[in-house]
């Protein structure tokens, strides 16, 4: 395990905070706050560059580079010796925001375009920097799910290796501060001024914090056979959705309490078994009840042992599910209950008290809560290493598509105005037209949503209807999600030095916001994810939604890829270069509904396999088949579908591999491309999905999707009749 | 000097980009909240920044602004209440 945060950097400096009850809130020194810079925040004070972090980067990749290094030696992992089967899943919803405000304050203040800070903007960026430092090549993507981005994370790499797509993985979150979301936070008055005080009587609120956490998790047979130290055992994971509100959770906590039964659930646990809960506890009015609410319908009068670290770090968004993993972890070795500083009086809307100081105790199996904007839920169970794990029954049965839901671009260009802060200037678009139905949406939905969310609703309409009777889970991939909503909170923030701040576009500018207001439309309550990563972020969300069929957490799964043109992409990549003849921004939202192979709706095509991994550079197009071949039996594949005709430096690549398919099939296999038509943004290949899955639906053939990112991913997805 | 409540709801509309209503529609004492116009907490933050914007009055805890908000009428006495003292 590697950790860092406000108390610290590594297990050891964190416990001892821990142990002495040593909050590590302080006063903000990393940007200028004239509103709210007297508030205490859990900053890292220490130099990033001192602790050994890379100059590379955002300041939350080199937070996450941190915690992977203390990670990796600790584990005493050789990741060369493994480097093909262990991937990076880390959760982010900051990403690269704290450096990319320089370039909009630079903008707005001063007229100038810096180009640099916006390199690392992506939530995906943490994932590239670490895969590409330590030379990992397995499954590797990125979650953001806004503050249950690092628990779900962990979840979804213990679901890698169940499905036996990696050995070892290293997973976890990182956010750093930044000035957007610490204003954000204050627009929506949930920030406490004497520092949070998780479910004491006169909260006001939560405390800011950062950091990163990255476990070093392994398949039980690999850990033993390499002589690893066994630290704990991940016994359950659940994720849910409220379905409810965007920032509010729901009232009863019924979403949390949903998570922490499917947790014990996989874990084949009762409540009983529990010896001690790190409460999500953020020290806001309603998060505090909603969850003792949750934890007494799950308990009863018996709930265990629970209390609130944030006091600690403050409140570090993604991270903050890894991070108290980790301490969740350290309790466990320690047979330590951690204390929840910052409690004095018993609430009597709670009723309850929490662990008020560090002490000894008798512990097997321990849970940890981490619950976010948009009702978004994800629980952990650790238990001893001892323990003798449960085996589940796995399942191993492709998925359905039983339809598809499309906006997409006409095939002409147009040309889009960029707007200011930007200087003028005019770009060549794929764009979609005008949304034909959006007046089928909910006044609300019309007056609050960004375009991107409205987009992703439709798309979500158009394949899938509401059934209160199924379990729906949603995977919507996304490159950079609301990023459009998100620059209109930043340039107002820095226009007006904090005065009028829009408290509806904050919540609105979170990567998760278009899944979890599908989530609100449909009432889907199962797990409701975003994951990003570049160009297979749309694979990225199909890998989650099948395995959620899979695993039979789920009845039906909507996958998708959403993402729109946004005028700081545009600007930006005309001034690198990047847009030109052959490749014009796009933009689209995609969704499928997938449904269990037993189901006996008609569907349009079978997902037989969804592969997801790094290339090595350069790039060999005989090892990048060989990895095809262990996922897919070639012998039946007869059309590929690549992204080709986007980025010029892929399509060399695209072209060796569908060379190298062809000879071992020994006839030419066809390529379709789709970037011509719909143009290149993030999630495109959602579009060159929905083509595979008609190519194999009117030609009754095997159709591979391949798709490969600029900064290193690569993903196959197979699609059969 | 009183609110003119007429002045209190156009700017209502605008704050929260509420669609397909006039301020003529939005009745002195109806409810804002829950059953009235549909409105939740986040508008509330919206209201929030609105009155400080085009009144100068700050809100640092929802609590304090929640019984101002049950209707057009009560956030006029209370904008008056707070600029008069």
């Amino acid at each position: 395990m590697g950790v860092i945060g406000a108390p610290g950097c590594g297990v050891d400096e964190i416990w001892s905070a821990i142990a002495a009850g040593q909050s590590g809130l302080k006063p903000l020194t990393l940007f200028q706050s004239p509103r709210y810079g007297q508030i205490p925040v859990g900053e890292i004070s220490q130099d990033l560059t001192v602790l050994g972090a890379p100059l590379r980067g955002s300041r939350s990749d080199r937070l996450a580079w941190l915690a992977a290094r203390d990670a990796i030696r600790s584990a005493s992992l050789n990741v060369e010796s493994v480097a093909d089967r262990t991937g990076v899943l880390l959760g982010s919803s900051v990403g690269g925001t704290y450096d990319t405000e320089r370039f909009l304050t630079a903008l707005i203040k001063q007229r100038k375009m810096l180009p640099r800070p916006t390199r690392f903007h992506e939530c995906s960026s943490p994932v590239d920097i670490v895969a590409d430092y330590f030379g990992l090549f397995g499954p590797s993507f990125a979650i953001s799910t806004a503050c249950s981005s690092g628990a779900l994370a962990i979840a979804t790499a213990a679901e890698l290796i169940q499905s036996g797509q990696a050995d070892v993985m290293l997973a976890g979150g990182t956010d750093s501060l930044s000035h957007t979301t610490w204003a954000g936070f204050h627009s929506l008055l949930l920030v406490d001024s004497q520092g949070c005080r998780p479910f004491d009587a006169a909260r006001g609120g939560m405390s800011f914090g950062e950091g990163a956490a990255v476990l070093i998790i392994e398949a039980e047979e690999h850990a033993r056979k390499r002589g690893a130290k066994i630290l704990a055992r991940l016994t359950g994971w659940g994720a849910s959705c409220d379905a409810h509100h965007v920032t509010a959770p729901h009232p009863e906590g019924a979403g949390a309490l949903a998570a922490m039964q499917s947790a014990l659930r996989r874990a084949q646990l009762t409540p009983a078994d529990i010896g001690y809960v790190n409460a999500h506890g953020t020290g806001t009015r309603d998060n505090d009840v909603a969850e003792s609410k949750a934890l007494k319908s799950l308990f009863g009068a018996n709930v265990p042992p629970f209390s609130s670290t944030k006091r600690f770090f403050g409140h570090a968004l993604a991270a903050s599910g890894a991070i108290e993993a980790v301490v969740c972890i350290e309790a466990l070795r320690r047979q330590q209950l951690p204390a929840n500083p910052g409690f004095g009086q018993l609430d009597p809307a709670i009723g309850m008290s929490p662990v008020t100081e560090t002490r000894a105790a008798k512990l097997t199996h321990v849970m940890s809560n981490s619950f976010g904007f948009g009702g978004n839920n994800a629980v952990l169970i650790f238990s001893t290493p001892e323990t003798v794990p449960q085996t589940r029954p796995t399942f191993s049965t492709p998925a359905i598509v039983t339809s598809l839901g499309i906006i997409a671009p006409e095939n002409a260009t147009s040309e889009r105005q960029i707007q200011p802060p930007l200087p003028p200037d005019s770009v060549k678009v794929h764009a979609c037209g005008p949304l034909t139905d959006v007046a089928t949406l909910t006044p609300n939905q019309r007056r609050r949503l960004s375009r991107i969310t409205q987009m992703a609703i439709l798309a979500a309409r158009r394949s899938h209807t509401a059934d209160p009777m199924k379990r729906l889970a949603i995977a919507l991939g996304t490159g950079f999600g609301c990023l459009d909503e998100g620059a209109v909170f930043i340039e107002n923030l820095v226009a007006k030095d904090e005065a009028e701040p829009m408290p509806t576009r904050f919540p609105g500018s979170v990567h998760n916001a278009p899944a979890g207001q599908i989530a609100i439309d449909l009432g889907a309550t199962g797990l409701n994810s975003a994951p990003t990563m570049g160009e297979i972020s749309f694979e990225s969300a199909l890998w989650q939604a099948m395995n959620q069929i899979a695993n039979g957490e789920a009845d039906e799964a909507l996958a998708g890829g959403v993402d729109e043109l946004n005028k700081y992409a545009l600007t930006i990549g005309k001034r690198w270069g990047f847009w030109n003849d052959q490749t014009i921004p796009g933009e689209a939202a995609v969704i499928a509904n997938l449904a269990g192979a037993e189901t006996k709706k008609p569907s349009l095509a079978r997902v037989t396999a969804v592969h997801l991994g790094r290339y090595r550079r350069p790039f060999d197009a005989k090892r990048e088949v060989d990895w095809i071949e262990q996922a897919v039996d070639l012998g039946k594949i007869e059309m590929v579908v690549t992204g080709a005709k986007g980025w010029p430096e892929l399509d060399a690549h695209y072209h060796a591999v569908v060379a190298e398919l062809s000879r071992r099939a020994g006839f030419p296999l066809p390529q379709q491309t789709y970037k011509q038509d719909c143009g290149e943004f993030y999630s495109a290949s959602a579009i060159g999905f929905s083509i595979a899955v008609e190519l194999a639906r009117q030609k009754q053939c095997a159709v591979l999707l391949y798709t490969l990112s600029l900064r290193g991913g690569k993903a196959l997805c197979c699609v059969e009749p | 000097m009183a609110i003119a409540t007429s002045e209190l709801k156009a700017k209502i509309i605008e704050s929260l980009n509420l669609q397909d209503i006039t301020p003529e529609q939005i009745e002195d004492e109806a409810p804002l909240f829950g059953a009235g116009l549909g409105l939740d907490s986040i508008d509330a933050l919206e209201l929030v920044v609105m009155l400080e914007k085009n009144y100068g009055i700050v809100i640092k805890d929802i609590e304090e602004g929640r019984p101002a908000f049950k209707s057009v009428r009560t956030l006029a006495d209370f904008i008056e209440a707070r600029r008069s003292s």
